[in-house]
């Protein structure tokens, strides 16, 4: 008993880590091991695994399934690209012209809605726009449109709920960059000559890179995932990734197939991430290899 | 109280050897100070002593028992550290009380032991203040305080005083001299700061790199009488001059080519003074007397011109060029408002110096 | 600054963003609005009213759906809290920064995926799902914000306290429970209403984990939604969004309280 309590106080460290390690290594790196063998060896009723195969993944790539992947591939990719283009000058706007009282009530009223759940927010658009909802009905009395007329089911109704559904999340790191920005730079720039519009674009811009980045993963890898908004919104009418992943796992009960699906539609983001790493060793490297070069040259003098 | 032992300690961070096979005994119940430049690895031996990092081989004693494993709450070794590391969150009262607490002691021994250490920091009555709102010197002596309550055997100070300014560093010292005495308690401490070392020393050790005690001594053996070049060099300024040994009919002397021979007096005979061997005087700047005309009575007479004068206030240093080329640094007190003999940049001048005020160094 | 054209940031900027606004509200307002509806018909405006308020507590899936979120949202909170600031604390004694990267897989990777690996390996070990598997999934989820949150508090803590604790003579685990948990209090308060935000608002795990006896309140009202439009569902979110309302105040509240302290 002594020994154990010896243990214990001296390699406490280590035991603080393990409850998390093992959980996130039981609970996220196994089940993907485990969802990796799914897709790649057959199902054999009576053996767990089966025989190597890459039957799953042919299966895929010549249905409609591969469809799917694309078809999250371009939601993502519009909604991002539409929250980029509204959420920019929102940002901008708040972070340097709302007064530094006001910024608070605003973010606040920007975070409000994203942080219900979805199904919430989705909800509200569903009662403005579903066949007996408010504005349906609305437009409808007012003669504008006919009977048949659906807002749902359709692309731009599932865009509308993905866009308000991630807008906030691209404002929040692109203002938070822009906000720790030191003011002076605009001040410098114009004292240098810019006006308004070269300010932007040499100086603001370029510094709020990193925080456009981060804003464009945060929205794509979710809206990518994302099921819940085209299937409230968009009906069966259009298959994403999302949506079939739950149908074979849910409704068809073909785990080894929605396994490989799951690998193949989540190399995307992955890749995106990855690519993201990539970026930054680049950048540093190169830093590195200039201030090798600067001091190389302050050598010689 | 007990007293500390390293044996053969070495250690390694990084890949670098930080301290190379240091064997040092602290003497029980004084104040020792460890000297070194920054890097020598003295505030690692500090941190190996309080047990926050581990040796790579050897072994560390207190009293007679081995601690080389002993984890760092078991040891009743305490630290004082650079930066103070009060707790943000606990009053002055709690914080100097936590090693109490920790124990589990009863809350009125917690009391009256806490309220001793807080009066003998003299800070009684700042019990229920935050580290935050206290000066640097205050912060200081709750440190100090946190860090005696719970009577340990050795108390590390880890350059405490870097960050204070000059005024209350004296106060703090003369009061880090006194606390000692009246604990008892060994203090080491360490310091890069020669001043602070040479005050509140009863022994001290200078380091060099890779943990290579240079000399051990007290700070006058130190001052007075360095063992080698480095320690001439590292505690105060002194003039290095370099020639050949020789003795002639039983008396020391060194020869300097270009420019004398001079009468030296070692009497502890060192092992390496062989008569012809290359070695090199130190003499301290202060026990040389300058002056611009002739005086009997010293063993050893040059001549040279001033090439430099720096008014200090208190003394003036003059800097001046021998024969041979080497300039000697020398001190003098400026007893007088009006003295006698101004000395001038250029002016040829004498330098005189007792034979007894040499020490000989090893080359 | 002087020269800038002014009608840019005068007009047409306070346009847009209004645009914006009530682009994102206009549907939450008109929903809040008709869950005070007195008729079902969201064309008739039939009065004020609050019984819709009062019959959705009359639903007995829509109260077990409640309490299922609550339980779900505070164990889970607990556990991601617990192991967090467990595994924040215990890596910087380790001194090596390279595990912490393996959380962010947990914000990284859409929900899904987490979703699926949970279903996954609860049948894949014959454990039936329902409260267990979606409290472990809510932690995977809880963990990935709660370990950089209580971790960027932790690096900003002196360092030497720990040692200078352990040197007066406590142990690691006096350490943790002295020094460092009261120190880490108000980056574990935020953390937790993060996580027991997200845990109450997620649709995604709940909908694969859940299992066919146990629901949440998102999925309950999914499964409303499927049915149409119901002004039940408008009550039910008026008051998910209110209650968002407050916790999001508190939480930035809490911030403002926490740099105020920081500084101190």
């Amino acid at each position: 008993m002594k020994i154990i309590r010896r243990i214990v106080a001296e390699e406490f460290p280590f035991i603080l880590a393990c409850p998390a390690l093992v959980w996130q290594v039981f609970f996220l790196f196994l089940p993907v091991c485990v969802l990796l063998l799914y897709s790649f060896f057959e199902l054999i009723p009576g053996h767990w695994l089966g025989s190597f195969t890459l039957d799953y993944y042919r299966q895929i790539v010549h249905s409609r399934a591969l469809w799917a992947i694309l078809n999250s591939s371009i939601l993502a990719l519009i909604t991002s690209t539409i929250c980029f283009v509204l959420a920019y000058p929102l940002a901008y706007f708040l972070a340097i012209k709302v007064a530094k009282k006001l910024r608070m009530f605003f973010l606040f009223l920007l975070i409000l809605p994203s942080w219900t759940s979805i199904v919430v927010q989705v909800y509200a658009w569903f009662f403005l726009l579903d066949k007996k909802g408010y504005l349906t009905q609305f437009l409808y009395n007012a003669g504008f449109i006919s009977d048949n007329f659906h807002f749902l089911n359709s692309y731009g109704t599932i865009l509308i709920g993905m866009v308000s559904a991630y807008l906030p999340f691209m404002v929040f790191p692109i203002y938070a960059v822009l906000e720790r920005m030191d003011k002076r730079f605009l001040e410098a720039s114009a004292d240098l000559g810019a006006n308004g519009r070269e300010t932007f674009r040499r100086v603001v811009f370029p510094l709020s890179l990193p925080g456009v980045y981060a804003g464009f993963l945060l929205v794509f890898i979710p809206s990518f995932g994302e099921f819940a908004i085209p299937s409230l919104l968009g009906g069966s009418k259009y298959a994403f990734w999302g949506s079939v992943i739950v149908d074979r796992f849910l409704r068809s009960r073909d785990w080894r197939s929605g396994a490989a699906l799951a690998i193949l539609g989540v190399s995307i983001p992955v890749m995106l991430v990855a690519s993201s790493f990539i970026v930054k060793k680049i950048i540093e490297i190169k830093k590195r290899r200039e201030k090798k070069r600067l001091t190389a040259v302050k050598d010689q003098w | 109280m007990r007293r500390i032992r390293v044996e053969n300690v070495t250690k390694s961070i990084d890949g670098e050897v930080i301290l190379d096979n240091l064997s040092l005994e602290i003497p029980q119940g004084q104040f020792f100070a460890l000297l070194g430049p920054s890097g020598c690895g003295k505030t690692t031996l500090l941190r190996l002593l309080a047990g926050l990092e581990g040796v790579d081989s050897g072994r560390i004693y207190l009293g007679d028992e081995d601690i080389t494993h002993v984890p760092i709450y078991k040891r009743r070794i305490n630290t004082v550290f650079q930066q103070y590391a009060l707790f943000p969150h606990l009053t002055v009262f709690e914080n100097i009380a936590y090693s109490l607490r920790v124990k589990k002691m009863s809350s009125e021994k917690i009391k009256t032991k806490t309220q001793d250490a807080l009066k003998m920091v003299r800070l009684a009555g700042l019990d229920g203040k935050y580290p935050a709102s206290l000066s640097g010197g205050q912060q200081q002596r709750v440190a100090l305080a946190r860090a005696i309550v719970n009577e340990p055997d050795v108390l590390l100070l880890d350059e405490p005083l870097a960050a204070l300014d000059l005024k209350l560093k004296e106060e703090m010292l003369i009061e880090l001299i006194d606390l000692q005495d009246k604990l008892e308690t060994t203090f080491i401490y360490v310091t890069h700061d020669q001043a602070e070392a040479l005050t509140v020393a009863d022994q001290m050790a200078i380091m060099n790199k890779r943990g290579k005690l240079e000399q051990i001594g007290t700070p006058k053996q130190i001052y007075e009488f360095p063992t080698t070049r480095f320690v001439a060099n590292f505690v105060g300024s002194t003039n290095i001059i370099e020639g050949t040994f020789h003795v002639r009919d039983g008396q020391q002397k060194v020869e300097v080519e270009g420019l004398t021979i001079f009468n030296v007096y070692n009497p502890l005979d060192k092992h390496w003074m062989i008569p012809g061997c290359r070695l090199f005087m130190s003499i301290r700047p202060e026990k040389i007397y300058i002056s611009k005309t002739e005086k009997e009575g010293f063993s050893n007479h040059i001549q040279g011109r001033v090439v430099d004068i720096i008014y200090y206030g208190m003394s003036t240093r003059y800097y001046v060029k021998l024969r041979n080329g080497q300039v000697l640094i020398v001190f003098e007190q400026n007893e007088e408002h009006f003295p006698q003999e101004v000395i001038d940049y250029d002016d040829l001048v004498h330098l005189y110096f007792q034979k007894e005020n040499v020490v000989l160094l090893e080359h | 600054m002087v020269g800038d054209k002014k009608y840019m940031s005068m007009i047409v900027q306070p346009i847009f963003v209004s645009v914006v606004y009530l682009f994102l509200y206009l549907p939450i307002i008109v929903m809040v609005l008709f869950s005070f509806n007195k008729s079902a018909n969201p064309m008739k405006w039939g009065g004020f009213s609050l019984q819709w308020y009062t019959q959705m507590w009359n639903i007995p899936e829509m109260v077990a759906a409640l309490k299922t979120s609550l339980i779900v949202a505070a164990a889970s909170t607990l556990l991601s809290l617990i192991i967090g600031v467990c595994f924040v604390v215990a890596h910087k004694w380790w001194k090596s920064e390279v595990l912490f990267s393996f959380f962010y897989v947990n914000i990284l990777l859409p929900d899904i995926v987490l979703a699926i690996g949970v279903l996954s390996i609860f049948t894949f070990s014959h454990i039936p799902l329902g409260y267990g598997s979606l409290i472990v999934g809510h932690t995977l989820i809880g963990l990935g914000f709660v370990i950089p949150i209580i971790r960027a508090r932790f690096v900003e803590l002196d360092p030497y306290l720990t040692e200078a604790s352990l040197d007066l003579g406590a142990t690691y685990f006096q350490t943790f429970r002295r020094v460092l948990i009261p120190l880490l209090m108000p980056s574990l308060v935020a953390a937790g209403l993060l996580a027991f935000t997200l845990s109450l608002d997620d649709f995604l795990i709940a909908f694969f984990c859940a299992g066919p006896k146990v629901q949440t309140l998102s999925v309950y009202v999914y499964s409303m939604v499927k049915a149409g439009v119901d002004p039940t569902i408008n009550a039910i979110s008026a008051v998910l969004l209110g209650v968002s309302g407050i916790l999001i105040l508190v939480l930035l509240s809490l911030n403002v309280i926490d740099q105020v302290l920081s500084q101190e």
